[in-house]
């Protein structure tokens, strides 16, 4: 059998691989078939019927989203037949859709309007069948809006074959059919881990994240409140794409002078806090192998909290095997409120520590009640206050885009500007925090030259890099044989801990991320994105990374001068206050 | 209150039913049928998620679509009015309206394609899209009995009879009977 077939799109030949869609030779030969519930990597449900073509000889009209091609087929994309019944499909979701897509989150990035608009849609066709939804605004993370779902189901693949948690299906039947969680409740009261994948893939505003963009604003311009902000490693690698520039466009020193111009009192880095955590995490993973610290091996990583409550919720019993380090954005916010407003001066009920995360969960991380240790710092020390959190707002790619454009300023055009001192300085090991297999990485980079006291050969680990669900390395640490692991999305992430529970597990070190191709392919991060854009986001951060002057977290000056002045050591007892946490079983009603 | 609920033992059953297909149907029938209720409480869907190890939010998605289960606590007695085209046509809706004035169901909406348990639990009234008696419409079941021809005034009779035999024995009720299964009594087959 031949690995190409021809067939005629509209009566020109075009040759594709053998196993093409119709849709694939389509655009194979330029022709551009709108689709709503097909999306690539994610779903292919054939439930909506935009892509619908002709095919000679086929009896009715052809879903080219799931249709092969086939040698000789002559396919007719825009007959006057396909093009009346792609508006009428369309027409027919939007009948049901509310009408206030200009007050809608998703203005701009809905792949509704833009199909509606392709196929010629000029007027409402027809009546609304369906009872209104109500709004399900509870969860920490995410917004979702029923009347605003289409049904096309990629929230439910994304959320089930790609996390494996399953938190949503269909449920009800004709007009009462919806996307539901059990029991019609909240995502909150729910398996939701928050993670995110959902909002971007919905190609409505049926599902996003909580905006907290006024808020944020609203503060700013507080002259009472000290606002300062935190930007996660990814950040730099999309927020230029979503701001209309090409996707992996690295735009660090942009975004510093963005949020400097947004009225930050400070521009703080998370990744002080990610060399930090290296430090305390390769300490702990040391600590473990020595023996000398409570939990278990494989010590798996915890700086991706979607992947946090993923385990408190799927797997509680394999806690112990978490690393007690909190994430980054909470090391940071922990160390602002405490050691840096002590320095300073600043009233830490005055200051306010926004994070800007490619994340949804990072959010609910943000809201968890035990995450308060600067407060609980300042009453061991005296000082009364109501109790306050360590991280204030959690903001999303997507929401400094938003609020970058609200306060008209062209992104493109801004000048390269530096972070501040201290809580701003880094090296390229924090940075490939962003990216599946960067936290390994980073740990490795430290731990082999702290206990070996000799530089990692080859600075960069290769083979932790890249895409493929599970990946290991092996390498020898002080004569052993130290076997590492690395997973990215929740599916994978069962793998590995099936694994552990049932003692098999070759394992000694397992970094996990949530989301597919780690931060980089955040929920938090421009909406549709595929394996190309977290491709080229993920080449952003590599680059950045081999061209900064430190690259190995225990380099990192300001880290260096927090522990001698105020930390003392990796896994001492200001360490355990502030950086460490514990987790918990997560009940679900 | 579901005190037969808690002895079925829907962990055994699920054993006994893993693997096959639609085993998750068949194990929510049984539930549904050993509750004094006959419903499907929250608290059992979760179960049967445990049990059969499938997310609790398809088990929804299953209960949910299938009009057969009831996520609501029934009336002893269901009055079920047959909405299909052939018994509308021969005064269905009209029945349906009588039916639930009689029982004092109150704010039942006749267009829903819901259930209405009147406050007593006593009577549940629900619709269903076809007996597939059409040829003796309208028709409607009280609990597993089949009466045709119906009309107003023998709506009355046939209810008032049923509230007065209800308020003599707290029979259990039997289920819904299946093609191949003893046919419950068509009256006025026939004639």
């Amino acid at each position: 059998m031949s690995d190409t077939i021809t067939l005629s799109v509209d009566g020109r030949p075009v040759t594709v691989k053998a196993g093409s869609t119709i849709l694939d030779a389509c655009a194979a030969c330029g022709v551009k078939i709108p689709t709503l519930c097909h999306l690539r990597e994610v779903c292919s449900n054939a439930s909506c019927g935009v892509c619908a073509v002709e095919v000679e000889g086929a009896r009715g009209l052809v879903r080219s989203c799931v249709q092969q091609a086939r040698e000789g087929m002559k396919v007719a994309s825009a007959s006057a037949r396909v093009l009346e019944s792609r508006r009428t499909v369309v027409e027919l979701l939007l009948a049901s859709h509310p009408e206030d897509c200009l007050s809608c989150l998703r203005q701009g990035s809905c792949e509704l309007s833009q199909v509606a608009e392709q196929v010629g849609v000029r007027k409402r066709a027809y009546p609304p069948v369906r009872a209104p939804r109500k709004l399900d605004a509870i969860s920490a993370a995410i917004v979702r809006d029923n009347d605003k779902c289409i049904l096309c189901g990629r929230c439910i693949e994304v959320c089930r074959e790609v996390q494996g948690v399953s938190a949503i299906d269909y449920a009800g039947r004709s007009q009462g059919s919806r996307v539901a969680v059990f029991g019609d409740r909240s995502l909150a009261d729910s398996v939701c881990v928050s993670c995110g994948q959902c909002t971007v893939v919905c190609p409505t505003g049926a599902l996003t994240e909580r905006d907290e963009t006024d808020e944020v604003l609203a503060l700013l311009r507080d002259p009472d409140k000290v606002v300062i902000v935190e930007t996660a490693p990814a950040i730099r690698a999309s927020l230029g794409e979503a701001l209309g520039m090409d996707p992996g466009a690295l735009v660090t020193g942009k975004m510093a002078a963005a949020l400097r111009r947004l009225g930050f009192a400070r521009v703080f880095d998370t990744q002080f806090a990610a060399d930090l955590t290296i430090m305390e995490e390769g300490s702990e993973l040391l600590a473990r192998i020595a023996g000398k610290a409570k939990g278990k091996l494989p010590m798996l990583t915890s700086c991706s909290p979607g992947w946090i409550s993923f385990i408190e919720t799927f797997y509680p019993e394999l806690l112990p095997h978490v690393s007690s380090c909190k994430s980054p954005q909470q090391m940071f916010g922990a160390i602002a409120k405490s050691w840096w407003a002590e320095k300073e001066g600043i009233d830490p009920e005055k200051l306010v520590v926004v994070s800007i995360m490619p994340c949804t969960a990072k959010k609910a991380e943000a809201k968890r009640p035990e995450m308060n240790d600067a407060w609980r710092w300042w009453k061991a020390k005296g000082r009364e206050s109501e109790p306050f959190q360590d991280v204030d707002y959690a903001l999303s790619t997507r929401e400094l885009a938003r609020m970058v454009r609200r306060v008209g300023l062209d992104f493109a055009r801004l000048p390269e500007e530096a972070f501040d001192d201290p809580l701003g300085a880094s090296t390229g090991a924090a940075t490939i925090f962003a990216a599946s297999g960067g936290v390994m990485e980073a740990a490795v980079r430290t731990a082999y030259e702290l206990v070996t006291g000799e530089p990692l050969p080859g600075i960069e680990l290769k083979a932790v890099r890249g895409f493929e669900g599970v990946r290991s390395a092996t390498l020898a640490l002080a004569g052993k044989e130290l076997t590492v692991g690395v997973a990215h999305t929740l599916k994978n992430a069962r793998v590995v801990l099936d694994g552990i529970a049932a003692g098999t597990s070759p394992y000694t070190f397992v970094e996990i991320m949530t989301c597919p191709g780690g931060c980089v392919g955040g929920g938090g991060q421009p909406v549709l994105p595929d394996w190309e854009k977290r491709t080229l986001r993920a080449q952003a951060i590599y680059h950045e990374d081999r061209k900064l002057p430190l690259r190995k977290s225990h380099q990192n000056p300001a880290v260096a001068t927090l522990y001698r002045d105020f930390l003392g050591q990796p896994l001492g007892h200001l360490s355990h206050e502030l950086l460490h946490t514990e987790y918990k079983r997560k009940e679900v009603r | 209150m579901d005190t037969r609920a808690s002895v079925f033992d829907i962990e055994a059953a699920a054993e006994r039913l893993r693997g096959k297909p639609g085993a998750l149907l068949g194990l929510l029938e049984e539930i549904q049928d050993a509750d004094p209720a006959r419903y499907l409480s929250e608290e059992n869907l979760k179960r049967a998620a445990t049990a059969l190890a499938v997310p609790p939010s398809q088990v929804w998605s299953v209960a949910t679509f299938y009009g057969f289960f009831n996520l609501q606590p029934q009336g002893r007695h269901t009055i079920t009015v047959c909405r299909g085209t052939a018994c509308h046509t021969r005064g269905s809706l009209g029945l349906l309206k009588d039916a639930a004035t009689l029982l004092g169901c109150e704010g039942y909406d006749p267009d829903s394609e819901g259930a209405f348990t009147t406050a007593d639990r006593e009577y549940t009234i629900r619709t269903v899209a076809c007996f597939g008696q059409c040829a003796l419409a309208p028709v409607i079941m009280i609990d597993a009995e089949i009466f045709s021809r119906m009309t107003p005034g023998r709506l009355v009779a046939v209810l008032s009879g049923a509230k007065k035999r209800g308020a003599k024995k707290a029979a259990h009720v039997p289920r819904r009977r299946y093609e191949g299964e003893a046919a419950p009594s068509v009256e006025g087959a026939g004639r």
